[in-house]
């Protein structure tokens, strides 16, 4: 069957039934998305369809031919980061990374609903699992390309997170 | 005492056995320049740095990122040396050499009281013990990451290794440009002469690795710009861009998936199955059946085009199951048992001091744990392929040469013909010290020859395959004068004990007959930093069977839990507030002392608080370091509530600041997730708690806020990993015991 994914045409060969997780990991090579759980319960595995953050681990190919499909591979580029890619490095927030693209993912659809998200607009999008305890720098993560994206001049406010970072990096590395 | 002497007599022994004195060279983890893998145009200088041919940086490194920042620290530390940025310092998987064991790892196995340890204050037996154990764990090289080690141990030789390599270079480059050493700049990888003269590593490495670096000293502290500082961790992008690669990741050619169906009872087998509707099935290529050892259990491995084949196949298997020989195993009937025997034996002692009076006003309460998972995120993996009689192995593992070895040994291979690659691991939190999943791979391998073949578990079989915190119970009583005097401790504690089990499993060679005394089953015990004139810690080490192994903390996982949140009563006995109370009886720890009071100033200890709120505060050390909590709580909607952690930390020199903040946030939630909802029942051998619906953890939504603040010191570096759990579930019991006066001793906190 065809699928949109990340932008291009992509032949996948599925029954329809199979969950479009596996077809991203194990057919396609997409594994920056990830397997937790099996059951829609951790967020690993989230991907966007049609903008909508979804849990690909429950969610048969057949229900998503014709649909947008975006993964965390289309995220952002290193030379083109998203405004949560900038500021999950300026807040330094992951560490073992496992569950950071489902985080990342489900953050990207909720921006995209929610400009400026409340704690508690965090807390109702947010339920995926991080067991490494993430929590508190992805919540500062969010709020943070929030305020970037809304200023009104996106790039110079990316930039400048950017910039932070580096100039972290310098200088504590002179 | 006797039993301890004779312990360490017999460690002694084995010592002179296995060394011969005084063989290993002083200076014996520095390496060769041939220690390290030889690579196109690279030259080895020593065996942890070696330059390549564009003047790269590149650092063995034989531990696993797992989210501590491991990989990071390491690289800072070679980096500091080199004066080259942290980002240019490539990381290359250290080999098998014994040199690249982790020698701080096993030194923390000795059962000494943390004062006997103390800079300054060792004994002569003490100093032979450590020294004689150092010399053991450097013949074993026990390549491991874990136990809060791996800073502590790469201090020296990392550091060392890398000047040495800034020597050796210098040297190439002075002699080359005819100019006195002393006079050359390293800067950025670059190395400059007033002269105008300037060149990159590489152009000097060929000679520099000819040279005799002679005596090198590292760095002095007050030289560092990198170490100390909060640079950013070097897998911050592949981390937030999907490209950093853990095992479910390797991706080889013509690759091919596995599923796992583990026999649902622990210990049980497998009595007969019925293949046909899953080798039916399309994308089901093959079913092959699972030999139990090193700790795996006995099953079926189901091979699909895809995971989901495989998983599809896996469930549709018909399988008639045995139970454990010996009868199936029973969390209720462990608690029974373990109670009983704690009742009936006296156990270990680990410490004693005074002499306990046996009469006077007393306080006593009895505490229990529960046995609880791991579940990190990624669950257990393992890729293997067997290819003309060689077999190469990805694992996202903690033990890389013990998983190489029992990979080996499952398949029947010399250890010669197995290699290892070791990934990034989604979280470890011990689990990853077993090797059963490699052991499962690399059978799985050998009956599909030439094939790429990636084993995945389910959720499920993960959750109901783990090796568990062991569940304990311990009795404290402290006798008192009623006037808040208390004039002794003793704490008697039962349990299976971690160590010996995780031998058998991972390292067989070194599994003795019988079980020496186990450090982690008496750690946050008989090791308390309390002034109290008489005490006795003893332990009883039970053998009930569960599977359990090393989690996050081990030992003082549970202990801090009951001896943390006894000195809690002991204070409230005494009519002291909690904060008091421990002042009192620390006069003689300083170093406590200045951490409970950060923790205490910066939480502003005793503050009023909203209605309907309180404060809890504790205390613990681990791994070396000292940690104190101080966490707010409430109740809300029925439900504890922790909103706000004050956390201070003296872990010795902190190599970066921001990477320890990271793991007193993630210790905290982490810690929280089983203080408030862990716990693993096992009915009739089976795990109940088989998905994350079954045994929730910690969300965005009930993570507290966590503030870390470290106490400055120049200590050598402790452990950040671990030390951060310990005292969060007694700081969250005694805000509740605060708030509504209830004692929970039990985990998890059940408020009525």
């Amino acid at each position: 069957m065809e699928l949109q994914i990340n932008g291009r045409r992509t032949q996948a060969d599925a029954a329809p039934a199979t969950p479009l997780l596996w077809v991203l990991r194990d057919q396609l090579n997409l594994t920056g998305t990830k397997f937790g759980c099996g059951i829609a319960a951790c967020g690993a595995c989230t991907v966007h369809v049609d903008g909508q953050a979804v849990r690909s681990c429950v969610t048969p190919v057949s229900a998503v031919q014709g649909k947008d499909i975006r993964t965390i591979e289309s995220l952002g580029s290193a030379e083109h980061p998203h405004a949560l890619q900038q500021a999950w490095i300026a807040e330094q927030v992951p560490q073992c990374g496992y569950c950071q693209s489902g985080m990342l993912m489900a953050a990207a659809a909720l921006l995209a609903r929610t400009p400026h998200p409340t704690d508690a607009d965090i807390d109702a999008a947010m339920s995926n699992i991080c067991r490494c305890g993430t929590y508190q720098r992805v919540r500062a993560a969010i709020h943070r390309a929030a305020n970037s994206v809304s200023s009104g001049a996106s790039n110079t406010a990316n930039q400048s997170a950017v910039n932070s970072a580096d100039a972290q990096r310098t200088g504590s590395a002179a | 005492m006797k039993r301890r002497t004779l312990l360490l007599s017999a460690l002694g022994a084995s010592g002179a056995l296995l060394v011969g004195w005084g063989v290993a060279p002083p200076r014996s983890r520095l390496g060769k320049p041939d220690s390290m893998l030889p690579t196109q145009g690279s030259v080895g200088l020593n065996g942890w740095i070696k330059i390549g041919e564009d003047g790269a940086v590149v650092l063995a490194m034989p531990r696993s990122e797992m989210g501590q920042g491991v990989h990071t620290a390491l690289a800072m530390l070679a980096a500091e040396e080199l004066d080259i940025a942290l980002d240019k310092v490539r990381l290359e998987q250290a080999g098998p050499d014994a040199m690249y064991g982790n020698v701080a790892a096993v030194l923390a196995f000795l059962p000494f009281h943390p004062k006997q340890t103390e800079e300054g204050q060792r004994s002569a037996t003490v100093k032979t013990a450590q020294w004689l154990t150092a010399k053991v764990g450097r013949e074993l090289g026990l390549i491991m990451t874990g136990g809060s080690s791996s800073v502590a141990d790469a201090w020296e030789p990392v550091r060392l290794a890398a000047a040495s390599a800034r020597a050796s270079l210098a040297q190439a480059a002075a002699s080359q440009w005819n100019v006195p050493v002393t006079e050359l700049v390293f800067k950025q990888g670059k190395i400059s002469h007033a002269s105008g003269k300037v060149g990159h590593f590489g152009e000097f490495a060929t000679a520099a690795a000819k040279l005799n670096p002679g005596t090198v000293s590292p760095k002095a502290r007050k030289d560092w710009t990198l170490i100390g500082s909060p640079a950013p961790r070097t897998d911050l992008w592949a981390k937030s861009s999907g490209s950093a690669i853990f095992g479910l990741d390797v991706r080889l050619p013509n690759m091919v998936f596995a599923a796992v169906r583990l026999c649902p009872m622990i210990g049980g087998s497998v009595q007969s199955v019925d293949s046909a509707a899953t080798l039916a099935m399309p994308g089901v290529l093959k079913v092959i059946p699972l030999k139990p050892s090193h700790g795996a259990s006995a099953g079926l491995a189901v091979v699909g085009k895809t995971t989901w084949h495989a998983r599809q196949g896996a469930q549709a298997l018909q399988v008639q199951w045995a139970q454990r020989p010996q009868g199936a195993l029973d969390t209720r009937e462990a608690m029974d048992h373990i109670q009983a025997q704690l009742a009936k034996e006296e156990g270990y002692t680990f410490h004693e001091r005074g002499t306990v009076p046996t009469s006077g006003d007393t306080l006593s309460a009895t505490y229990s744990a529960p046995y609880l998972g791991h579940a990190t995120m990624e669950p257990m993996n393992c890729t293997a392929w067997l290819q003309d009689g060689k077999l190469s192995v990805w694992a996202p593992a903690q033990v890389p040469e013990a998983a190489r070895k029992a990979a080996a040994k499952a398949a029947g291979l010399s250890v010669s013909k197995v290699d290892i690659h070791i990934t990034i691991l989604g979280g470890g939190f011990g689990r990853r010290l077993e090797v059963d999943y490699v052991v499962l791979a690399a059978q799985v391998a050998m009956a599909l020859p030439g094939q790429p073949v990636q084993l995945t578990w389910s959720r499920e079989e993960d959750s109901g395959n783990d090796f568990f915190r062991p569940m304990h119970v311990a009795q404290l009583e402290a006798s008192h004068d009623g006037l808040g005097q208390v004039q002794s401790l003793q704490i008697k504690s039962a349990g299976d004990s971690i160590s010996p089990r995780w031998m058998e499993r991972v390292l067989p060679a070194f599994a003795g007959p019988f079980d020496a005394p186990d450090k982690t089953d008496s750690e946050g015990l008989f090791d308390l930093p309390y002034g109290f004139a008489h005490q006795k810690m003893a332990h009883v080490a039970t053998k009930v069977g569960i599977p359990v192994g090393f989690w996050r903390s081990v030992g003082h996982s549970h202990n801090a839990f009951f001896s943390e949140s006894f000195i809690d009563e002991l204070a409230a006995k005494a009519g002291t507030n909690p904060l008091a109370f421990r002042r009192q009886w620390l006069q003689d720890a300083p170093r406590h002392l200045a951490v409970l009071n950060l923790a205490a100033e910066k939480a502003q200890w005793g503050k009023t608080l909203p209605e309907g709120q309180a404060q809890g505060i504790a205390l613990h050390e681990s791994f070396g370091s000292i940690v104190a909590q101080v966490a707010r709580v409430s109740m809300e909607g029925g439900a504890l509530r922790v909103h706000e952690v004050f956390c201070a930390i003296d872990c010795g020199t902190v190599v970066n600041p921001a990477i320890v903040a990271q793991q007193m946030e993630g210790s905290v939630v982490f810690a929280l997730s089983a203080a408030l909802w862990g716990g693993v029942d096992i009915v009739q051998g089976e795990v109940q708690q088989r998905n994350f619906h079954q045994h929730p953890v910690l969300g965005m939504a009930q993570a507290p806020q966590v503030h870390t603040y470290i106490v400055p010191s120049e200590r050598t570096p402790a452990g950040v990993g671990e030390p951060g759990v310990p005292p969060l579930a007694p700081a969250v019991a005694n805000a509740v015991f605060a708030l509504n006066g209830q004692r929970l001793r039990s985990l998890p906190l059940k408020v009525a």
